[in-house]
């Protein structure tokens, strides 16, 4: 039966894959685009949750904006990763000692976390197993997404501060174009679109 | 008062006219002068953009003069707006000041070669932020208004694109305002954090429980009118609920201290005080000399409206001797700092950030005390600054020197040396401004630092007569700074020197001759300043002690404890 719970587990292993991905390969655009993916799949995984909002904010901050600057940035510069080390065995148990230390003080830290959650203490495995299965009834009652939650608080008690942040937006935009954009032809730093091209593709040819 | 629900809905939608019309007038001007720019090559809109602005400020002043419904004393959108008498006087000061500034500025911006329409937008926009900051009555909105006119005043300081020490003080400000938001917002989680709450008049009211004394007694003398009446017994049984709860949050009152300094610490950064003032010479001496004049005289008003605001609205039932003398002491400091390290300079404008960084040390100092009269001599000192700071800085922009080699921004102290020989009037008055500033008795400038030192003399502890003792000390050391300018002005003897173009507009002339003017009247008169700010300083005071002792105060207390701890 594929409930949520089989969801969750299959994204969950995706996004450990696509994690493991983003290290693994040697390009460094293939592991930008892993990241993205790595940022999609949790975002999915957030959806599962009904945290809505923070999962359309992941998928609009960290895949709109972020990684799609590092995409350009990446791409424009001269790369020079071609001599990177190819075997990446020999860092496997240093990485591994680096992990213990990392996970093994939040484990014992959080170690009650996982054992007892429900009373049915004696069904341990599948305990681990259907970590949320549960029906939450009042859902079934009164439901509001928790966007709509946000944007009518947003449009009704704090219109104020929403149109500031608005005013700030407009700011930024004015700002950014008077400090960027120059008359002075000398000055200017414009982008040669011929040597650009002609960079990048010397650099597939290879 | 009984005020209907339907009436106070309408009452809400009345307020804040003077920002609306600032916020149309700048989506107006974006759209309308980018099309005429566009259409015409080269057109230059700079001097009649910057004189409509002005006359847009003094339109906005008109509409907060007439706003008679700031007697109500009412708050708006949802308790983030609070329409008192300190925000109005406040936001009409900074109305007017800028008003002044925008003609001020409107002849000199093509001698600096900023000449894009932008310029005043960007202007316009952090005035909106400071004027928002002047009213503003809940953290978020505080931040927000804050970060509106911090991310201006970083375009500003770095609009002249081809000199680089101008961005490197944009990069700078940018920097320390970054820094200096991210320690409010840090102090204002954590304050949520404890509490609960964002809005500074239900934070008002919980600190307000915080300090009364429980006892029955007090209970009794609290509710003069008969207990019977109001039900003492439900209120009684209330109270000691609210006090349950408040002590579950007692013992993290010291995280809450915590957080104030933090805030207090951003709030400082933004005024330039002793330890984090060193920001400011470098983005005083870097920035175009229109937006060093911004910085310096507009923008401080706000900030101590809003630490007005936090520390005798707020948390003055909360706070202990501790903040006051961490205050009194970043006071005493830069007042020090700013005294003493103007003594070596030779460029102007680092000159007269040094000596902006003496004021508002004697702003702080009285800041810190938290009385009736030390408000009222802070306010006043605020005026008499930024009058003064106007008339000063109006008189750098319109000295153009003669340049024979390439264009260079920074004026330093040795090319006044033949303005007596060609503007002896413009000397005169430069004279006499510096007279006001350094507080010689026939000018305004003698009652600010006076009514600062009889506010500070007034708390009887020996500390403070301690702190007045070498304020006055350091108040001397800097005087001789602003000596010295006039006897570069007055008493060398030179006969080769720096040359100046006449003054090109009658505009800025008339402007000059008014400030000039004005500081000698209110010499003379100054019963205007003193009853504006007698009746603002008044008024912070007796409307929060009316809440708190009169029966009417008290229930509406009561109400508002109700809505925090029942409805929560």
């Amino acid at each position: 039966m594929l409930n949520l719970n089989t969801l969750f587990y299959v994204f969950s292993i995706f996004l450990l894959v696509f994690a493991y991905m983003v290290i693994m390969s040697q390009h460094p655009v293939f592991s930008l685009l892993f990241l993205v993916a790595c940022f999609i799949v949790s975002a999915f995984l957030l959806f599962i949750l009904e945290c809505e909002f923070l999962a359309l904010l992941f998928i609009i901050i960290y895949v709109g904006a972020i990684a799609v600057l590092f995409l350009f940035a990446i791409m424009m510069l001269e790369s020079k990763l071609q001599n990177l080390s190819r075997n990446s065995i020999k860092y496997v148990p240093i990485s591994f000692f680096f992990i213990s230390i990392f996970f093994a003080p939040f484990y014992l830290k959080n170690r009650n976390c996982f054992g007892v959650i429900t009373p049915y203490a004696d069904q341990k495995l599948s305990l681990y197993l259907d970590l949320n299965k549960y029906q939450n009834w009042y859902n079934t009652i009164d439901l509001a997404v928790d966007v709509e939650v946000y944007g009518q608080v947003l449009y009704s008690y704090f219109v104020l501060q929403f149109l500031l942040a608005g005013l700030i937006l407009l700011l930024a935009l004015i700002g950014v174009v008077c400090l960027t954009s120059s008359s002075f032809k000398g000055l200017s730093k414009e982008q040669s679109d011929f040597k650009q091209l002609s960079r990048t593709s010397v650099y597939f040819l290879k | 008062m009984q005020i209907s629900l339907s009436s106070l809905l309408v009452l809400e939608s009345f307020s804040m006219f003077s920002e609306y019309f600032i916020c149309v007038t700048i989506f107006y001007f974006l759209v309308a002068i980018s099309l005429a720019t566009y259409s015409v090559r080269g057109l230059m809109v700079q001097k009649a953009v910057s004189q409509c602005f002005g006359l847009v400020l003094i339109m906005s002043l008109y509409l907060i003069i007439n706003d008679d419904l700031i007697s109500l004393n009412f708050s708006s959108f949802h308790n983030s707006i609070s329409n008192d008498y300190l925000g109005f006087f406040s936001k009409s000061l900074l109305c007017f000041f800028s008003a002044v500034y925008f003609f001020i500025i409107s002849d000199s911006l093509k001698e600096q070669k900023l000449t894009s329409f932008e310029y005043q937008l960007v202007l316009l926009l952090s005035i909106l932020g400071l004027l928002i900051m002047c009213s503003c009555d809940d953290f978020i909105t505080a931040f927000l208004a804050i970060e509106l006119s911090g991310l201006a005043f970083y375009i500003l300081a770095s609009y002249r694109k081809t000199s680089s020490y101008s961005i490197e003080g944009g990069i700078k400000y940018f920097v320390v305002g970054a820094v200096s938001s991210a320690f409010f917002l840090l102090g204002s989680s954590f304050i949520y954090g404890l509490t609960g709450l964002i809005c500074f008049h239900d934070l008002e009211c919980l600190f307000l429980c915080w300090n009364i004394d429980w006892d029955l007694e007090y209970l009794s003398y609290f509710f003069l009118a008969t207990p019977e009446s109001i039900g003492v017994t439900d209120i009684r049984a209330m109270f000691r609920i609210a006090k349950r709860d408040l002590f579950v949050i007692a013992p993290h009152s010291y995280v809450t201290e915590f957080a104030l300094s933090f805030i207090f610490f951003s709030l400082f950064i933004k005024l330039a005080a002793f330890p984090f003032h060193l920001w400011s010479l470098d983005v005083y001496e870097g920035s175009p000399t229109s937006s060093t004049f911004f910085f310096a005289t507009i923008t401080k008003l706000s900030i101590f409206v809003l630490l007005i605001r936090l520390c005798c609205g707020v948390f003055d039932n909360f706070l202990h001797e501790s903040i006051h003398l961490h205050s009194t002491w970043v006071g005493i400091s830069s007042i020090f700092v700013g005294s003493f390290g103007g003594l070596k300079q030779r460029r102007l404008k680092t000159l007269l950030a040094y000596s902006s960084v003496t004021h508002m040390g004697y702003l702080i100092v009285v800041f810190s005390l938290k009385t009736e009269q030390a408000i009222q001599a802070l306010l006043l000192y605020l005026i008499i600054y930024m009058l003064s700071g106007l008339s000063i800085w109006a008189m750098l922009l319109s000295l153009r020197l003669k340049k024979k080699n390439k264009a260079k921004y920074s004026k330093e102290i040795g090319d006044l040396a033949l303005l007596r020989r060609a503007n002896s009037s413009m000397a005169f008055a430069f004279a006499l401004t510096m007279f006001s500033i350094a507080g010689i008795p026939p000018l305004v400038g003698f009652f600010a630092k006076m009514s600062v030192f009889f506010a500070t003399l007034d708390e009887l502890r020996y500390l403070y007569t301690k702190i007045v003792f070498f304020s006055l000390l350091f108040s001397v050391v800097s005087t001789f700074y602003y000596i010295r300018l006039i006897k570069v002005l007055y008493s060398e003897n030179l006969e080769v020197g720096k040359l100046y173009y006449p003054i090109s507009d009658s505009n800025s002339t008339i402007i000059i001759s008014n400030l000039i003017f004005l500081l000698i009247f209110l010499f003379c008169n100054p019963n205007l300043l003193w009853i504006f700010t007698q009746k603002a300083s008044f008024l912070i005071f007796t409307q929060k002690s009316f809440l708190a002792f009169a029966p009417e105060g008290a229930l509406s207390l009561a109400a508002d404890l109700m809505d925090i701890y029942f409805l929560n």
